[in-house]
């Protein structure tokens, strides 16, 4: 009986990481939806407004998006564009839709003279940040470390 | 749109994100949203003035 109660209660621990690495995954692909996909509506309307408002509010501003592979630098260059392009990513498809359609990435001079640049680049970097919380929040929420 | 009113925007929605992820009730998380909002705008004004007086 004990063996059974212990097997089930290892079953069950061993079930909730797949299905917490997925909602973390879906938290980080489409903002709040690892909180819409586990019933915390509330929850995920909040962070989904307020995540994909302020990276559409970065780009208003003029904000830069940074990646790896664009720009004219070489190896140290690129190396230090490494944090930024890792924050950005936080926002998921968000970013990737910008990527695939060359939003947000340009180096034109334009972009950095206006009063609003750097507003829009911590803007676009902390709504990534952001949503890397939003997403270990979800995670936490299906493993049942959260309530 | 003014300087200030850009870092209250960024400063609602930190709090908010903070607030949702950070607690466990929502009167907790109604506090602990209000107190990193005022938390932001305090040190932003005060480093603000500090700013201010120096000759940069």
């Amino acid at each position: 009986m004990a063996v059974k109660e212990s097997r089930s209660v290892t079953d069950a621990q061993a079930r909730t990481p797949t299905n917490a690495w997925l909602m973390g995954a879906a938290a980080w692909a489409i903002p709040g939806a690892g909180h819409f996909l586990q019933g915390r509506w509330v929850r995920g309307l909040i962070v989904a407004a307020a995540i994909c408002g302020m990276f559409i509010i970065g780009l208003i501003f003029g904000g830069h998006l940074f990646g790896l592979g664009g720009g004219s630098g070489e190896g140290a260059s690129n190396l230090l564009q490494l944090p930024p392009t890792i924050a950005n990513l936080g926002t998921g498809l968000l970013y990737l839709l910008c990527w695939a359609s060359n939003t947000g990435f340009s180096d034109a001079a334009e972009y950095a003279r206006r009063a609003t640049f750097e507003y829009g680049n911590t803007f676009l970097l902390v709504a990534g940040l952001l949503n890397y919380l939003a997403m270990l929040d979800a995670f936490d929420i299906a493993a049942g470390r959260k309530p | 749109m003014t300087h200030f009113l850009v870092m209250m925007l960024f400063a609602m929605i930190v709090a908010l994100i903070f607030g949702v992820v950070a607690r466990d009730t929502s009167r907790e998380r109604v506090l602990y949203g209000l107190k990193i909002f005022g938390e932001f705008m305090g040190i932003g004004l005060a480093l603000a003035w500090l700013l201010y007086f120096l000759p940069l």
